[in-house]
């Protein structure tokens, strides 16, 4: 398959999972669709590296799952936190910076 | 159509539909569960893309890990609040419109990729030269990604922690 | 270094020592008497180290480097240690120490932390006058000119929770500073016609006619103004007389026998460059003639003790500068120093006598003499020296000016001068009469201050007293003059006394009646009126100043702040119209960031390059 199958596929995804990021109501939800969002540009690095026979694609790919690890750790742990607080993790409540 | 070829449309159609499936289902667990399958079809992908290794730490990290860690958030939280989580949606055709636009913009650069750009050869398997890579160049990076991994479990830790 | 050069160093560095570490160490300055034990520890120490200096008669200059420039240093500092130098150091030390002395009495009722204040100035100013006494360069001199006016400005205002303390400080800094403006000026003129600002290079410049450069007279002029503003002369005087609202030992020190005579000090210094222009001379001569019988004539309708004494200071630092222009700069110095003895007396004499009935008014003293001889002696002495009464140590020195004047064909100014002599002594036996004799009134019961106060004033008269027999005996006074002149001013003395005693002791003219009478009645209305000057500067203030203040207050308070305010308004208005696309949503964010990115691949794709 061609590298454009490839990048299209990650476009494809990316978009689906900013589809999620926008449209979900609950924040957890929000998160599964940034972690769609996070697959979509490791296909890619991968696909990258792949093609151009380069090895800096895969490093960087390892070290992106590694941080969206620690991000996902962070993210929930403040979900379940703003849970205590708010009683809710309705996304469109939580508008403690509104303007 | 060599087996490259069929695997590629068989796992694309399997990661997106499971990536829709995520976004759209109303059940939270059950999106965690598609969000699952999504992981191991881009780890097949990854496989597919000669990265036998990456597509091991797919599975280790990202789909039993991150799994975990989001089941147990949900349970957390369907406990304290006593019942289970539909989650809706808002705005669904703004939304699409805009994650459509995203799409469209990122496939006018992907026409301009030369369609017959050959897949570089193969040199060996790429795992001992990974490894030879994270422990040389990029050693101190390794390092420090320890050393972030760790501050965030403990942030993690700090956050979740029950009220003395 | 040898001893010519540590040791006037010395002596200007201790005042110095005593002033930082009152300044610095707080709780030795809060304990007031303490902080006055070192400052006059370390002035007495300095009056030995100047008496030293002037007994062997050190002449030396040791400069240091101050501003590094590419061809020799643009600015020095350092010590010029001569003659001049080395009498003005004496009197400034020994004068000082007196006043310090004599302080821990006068103020003895002020608290610790305003005495150590006090002490803290003293010392400060005792620092600055040295500095300013042995520069040797136009630049240095400046700096401590200024110093020695901000010591004046800090001590007139001590008592600064008086409104009209305050406002005499403020009006004494802004005064002099006005003649400063002009002596910066012309500091910065000569120097950028001669490259230079020390004395030693411009006088030998002088001594080869090298300086003919253009413009040298408006230079020495605006160089004069500095003198007329510091040393109170017309028609910048008009400070001096408010500056007495100060402790009266620091008019005694700084508004008598010291700052004032700085001007004095710097035409002398800096005679050989006068020299060269004849016309700001003669200017100088004119001014301080005129500005000494002016004086005269306001001390004689005064009646505030001190203030008698200020206008007094005036008419003879008139004295002063006539003699400086006319040529006679060392019968000019002499005055200073004899002057600045006794008028230094009187100052402490006339602060006994406020401390013993409580106010300045002489109409309200009297009879004092029987209360309070001692002072009452030392009072008369500094008052027939101050009139120029043989053998006492004003009378040579004054000789001296008149014969100076006299040979320099200047009759204009000797007129006015010898006219000055009678009302000099006039207006002070005036105060002598209504203050020690005549009837006491009955309040209250002055007496003799403490020997803290006391020993200044016998110090002073003794050493009044020995100048002057020394100045008869030996032959120091160069100027002789005419034979005719000392009778007349002898006589001129002994009318003013003689007619201050018919009117003011027997009562046989009734001042009243005097002033009355024309020509008199038009002097002293002028006089009592001040010569109309102070309303004049008052009225020029408010014209110019104020509302040239007021048109910038208007410009800063509705053109700059309402730009300001203006732009502040439209700051809150807008911030208020755009805190409403801050919904608080993360998603609504992220809606942001997706156009963005959108807005990026348009321009990215379509752009034209």
């Amino acid at each position: 398959m061609s590298l454009t199958a490839y990048l299209t596929l990650a476009a494809l995804v990316f978009a689906i999972g900013l589809f999620g990021v926008l449209t979900r109501r609950n924040a957890i939800g929000i998160l599964l669709g940034i972690e769609l969002m996070f697959n979509a540009v490791n296909i890619n690095l991968v696909a990258f590296a792949r093609f151009h026979g380069d090895l800096l694609g895969l490093v960087f790919t390892l070290f992106t799952i590694a941080i969206t690890v620690a991000e996902v750790a962070v993210g929930l742990a403040i979900v379940i936190v703003i849970f205590r607080v708010r009683r809710t993790v309705e996304a469109d409540r939580l508008d403690l910076l509104r303007g | 159509m060599t087996l490259e070829t069929a695997g590629f449309w068989v796992v694309a159609v399997v990661l997106l539909a499971s990536s829709l499936a995520v976004v759209l289902t109303p059940n939270l667990f059950h999106a965690v569960l598609y969000l699952a399958a999504a992981l191991v079809a881009t780890g097949v992908v990854f496989l597919l893309l000669d990265s036998p290794f990456l597509f091991a730490v797919q599975l280790l990290l990202y789909a039993v890990g991150v799994m975990a860690i989001v089941v147990f958030a949900i349970m957390l939280t369907e406990r304290l609040v006593g019942e289970r989580i539909t989650q809706t949606s808002r705005h669904l055709v703004n939304g699409g419109v805009v994650a459509a636009g995203v799409f469209i913009g990122i496939a006018g650069f992907l026409i301009r990729v030369p369609r017959s750009l050959p897949r570089a050869p193969l040199v060996g398997d790429a795992t001992p030269a990974l490894g030879r890579a994270l422990v040389g160049p990029f050693a101190l990076t390794l390092e420090l990604l320890g050393v972030l991994l760790v501050v965030a479990l403990l942030g993690a830790l700090y956050f979740a922690r029950a009220d003395e | 270094m040898d001893a010519t050069v540590w040791l006037p160093v010395l002596v200007l560095g201790l005042p110095f020592a005593s002033f930082v570490l009152l300044a610095v160490v707080a709780p030795l300055r809060r304990a007031g008497r303490a902080a006055g034990a070192v400052s006059i520890a370390a002035i007495a120490a300095a009056f030995l180290g100047a008496v030293l200096v002037w007994s062997v008669g050190f002449t030396r200059e040791a400069t240091w480097t101050w501003i590094p420039a590419d061809d020799g240093p643009t600015a020095t500092v350092g010590v010029l240690v001569d003659p001049l130098a080395n009498a003005m150091l004496v009197l400034v030390t020994l004068v000082s120490l007196l006043v310090q002395i004599y302080s821990l009495a006068y103020l003895h009722d002020e608290r610790p932390p305003s005495l150590g204040r006090y002490y803290t100035f003293q010392s400060l100013f005792a620092f600055s006058m040295l500095g300013l006494v042995l520069s040797p360069s136009f630049i240095q001199m400046f700096v401590f000119w200024e110093l020695v006016g901000l010591c004046s400005y800090l001590l007139i205002g001590y008592w600064y929770a008086r409104p009209t303390a305050a406002r005499a400080a403020v009006k004494a800094f802004w005064i002099t500073k006005l003649g400063d403006l002009g002596f910066v000026i012309g500091i910065v003129m000569l120097w950028a016609a001669t490259d230079t600002f020390e004395f030693r290079v411009l006088f030998a410049l002088a001594q080869e006619h090298a300086l003919a450069i253009e413009g040298l007279g408006t230079i020495m002029f605006l160089i004069y103004l500095g003198a007329v503003g510091k040393s109170a002369q017309f028609p910048l005087h008009v400070w001096l007389p408010d500056a007495m609202e100060g402790p009266t030992p620091v008019s005694a020190l700084i508004h008598a026998a010291t700052m004032v005579t700085a001007g004095v000090f710097m035409v002398t210094r800096a005679q050989p460059l006068f020299a060269l222009v004849p016309d700001v001379l003669a200017l100088i001569g004119w001014v301080g003639a005129f500005t000494a019988l002016l004086a005269a004539t306001m001390a004689c309708v005064e009646s505030d003790i001190k203030r008698v004494l200020a206008y007094s200071t005036v008419s003879q630092l008139g004295y002063m500068m006539a003699a400086a222009g006319a040529g006679a700069p060392d019968a000019g110095f002499l005055h200073l120093l004899t002057h600045g003895l006794f008028k230094a007396l009187l100052f402490l004499g006339a602060g006994a006598v406020i401390h013993a009935v409580g106010t300045n008014d002489i109409f309200r003293m009297g009879g004092l003499f029987r209360a309070m001889p001692q002072t009452g002696v030392v009072f008369i002495v500094g008052t027939l020296a101050l009139a120029g009464f043989p053998p006492l140590a004003g009378f040579f020195s004054k000789e001296a000016i008149l014969a100076g004047v006299w040979e320099a064909d200047m009759t204009g100014p000797f007129l006015m001068l010898a006219l000055t002599v009678l009302l000099t002594a006039f207006y002070m036996f005036r105060v002598v009469f209504l203050t020690f004799f005549g009837r006491a009134p009955a309040a209250g019961h002055p007496h003799d201050p403490s020997w803290t106060m006391r020993a200044p004033l016998w110090v002073l008269a003794a050493l009044t007293v020995l100048v002057g027999l020394r100045l008869a005996l030996g032959d120091v006074g160069a100027h002789h003059g005419p034979g005719w002149l000392a009778p007349l001013s002898v006589a001129a003395a002994l009318g003013g006394i003689a007619l201050a005693w018919a009117t003011y002791q027997r009562g046989v003219v009734d001042p009243g009646g005097l002033a009355a009478t024309f020509p008199f009645s038009v002097v002293d209305l002028l006089a009592r009126r001040r010569y109309g000057l102070d309303t004049l500067y008052a009225g020029l203030y408010r014209g110019f100043l104020l509302s040239f203040s007021r048109l910038i207050g208007w410009i800063d308070r509705y053109l700059v702040d309402g730009v300001l305010n203006f732009l502040s308004a439209w700051t809150l208005r807008g911030g208020d119209l755009l805190r409403h696309i801050q919904s608080g949503h993360a998603q609504d964010y992220v809606y942001g960031v997706a156009f963005g990115v959108l807005l990026l691949f348009v321009w990215s794709q379509w752009w034209p390059r």
